[in-house]
């Protein structure tokens, strides 16, 4: 776990100021990531909750960066089925890239028994949780004495940018991304923020269907 | 606190705690099916890029509303330098660093 964590630092951070950038309070920026706890997602509502876009379509889009966590849920629930609900709720909660990525990893190779799999998970995720929060409200208060023409908030579509360009694995993954890109750029004055749910459901449609065309 | 951001990051946040806890919470009930986890691999890419496309070409920048709009946004031409950082680099700092100094740059050199 420990190897992850520099990692979530910058984004921590960019996750603080941003909402203080766009004119909300630090308590706000602060409660966002306690309340949502899943770092895309919150830069992304952040961002759409600047371009005035209605409730719902931000609900949609958290929702579709999110949608991994179905993911990961089915993957680590074999291992805490037998927990009890509250331990479940908040394993839940705590869900994160990191932690998935080391439980996957080390659940099958390790016979722990129940309570060790618990504490495995709630260690990591504790560790997470705490810096996540802690670089959130640093980086609130930072934003707070940072004037504005530094334009902190143009540091979203710059994480994106990073993170997409991260997800390139194979040509249909860039497949996806060219297309999302093309169709929300040509419905960029839509009514409703059409052009980017237009443009996400066509980049996924793209790479589903360029997959299956050269397999 | 502002109460209509704390309403939406809630709203948000019973959302991912929902997917979150979809089969934590409900695995006894449903199973993922195959064309599901197969879309789920593009929705990353798809999505992200969507959303820059707004960022860079509609977004508010505080450097305009602080000292005025020039002639060429700078935003467009910061991505491109912050996605060729990216290509050279290969990590997210660098990313944000290029990006960040060009807008500045492009900025500054209309003023």
């Amino acid at each position: 776990m420990l190897p992850l964590l520099p990692g979530i630092i910058p984004f921590g951070l960019i996750a603080g100021f941003t909402p203080v950038s766009f004119g909300y309070t630090w308590l706000d920026s602060w409660m966002g990531s306690l309340l949502m706890f899943a770092g895309a997602s919150q830069l992304a509502a952040y961002q759409l909750m600047n371009e005035d876009a209605s409730i719902w379509v931000i609900l949609l889009t958290v929702a579709a960066i999110n949608l991994r966590y179905v993911l990961y849920s089915a993957s680590i629930a074999p291992h805490l089925a037998d927990a009890n609900r509250t331990t479940r709720l908040l394993a839940g909660y705590g869900l994160t890239d990191q932690i998935y990525a080391v439980c996957h990893r080390d659940y099958p190779i390790h016979n722990w028994n129940l309570n060790a799999r618990i504490a495995y998970y709630a260690g990591g995720t504790l560790l997470l949780w705490g810096l996540w929060q802690a670089c959130t409200v640093v980086g609130a208060f930072v934003g707070q004495v940072i004037p504005v023409f530094w334009s902190l908030e143009f540091m979203i579509p710059l994480t994106f940018l990073a993170l997409a360009l991260n997800t390139l694995k194979t040509r249909a993954h860039r497949v996806a991304a060219i297309t999302g890109a093309i169709v929300s750029f040509a419905g960029l004055n839509l009514p409703y923020n059409l052009g980017l749910i237009l443009g996400g459901l066509s980049g996924i449609l793209a790479g589903v269907l360029f997959r299956r065309v050269n397999q | 606190m502002t109460q209509e951001f704390i309403i939406i990051v809630a709203l948000a946040g019973l959302v991912t705690l929902a997917l979150k806890s979809a089969f934590i919470e409900g695995q006894h009930y449903f199973t993922l099916p195959k064309w599901f986890v197969d879309a789920l691999e593009f929705v990353p890419p798809a999505i992200l890029c969507a959303l820059i496309i707004p960022g860079i070409f509609k977004g508010k920048v505080g450097l305009i509303a602080a000292f005025g709009a020039v002639t060429i946004d700078p935003k467009p031409i910061a991505a491109a330098v912050a996605a060729l950082a990216f290509f050279m680099t290969k990590k997210t700092i660098p990313t944000l660093t290029a990006g960040m100094a060009s807008l500045y740059l492009v900025y500054w050199l209309q003023i």
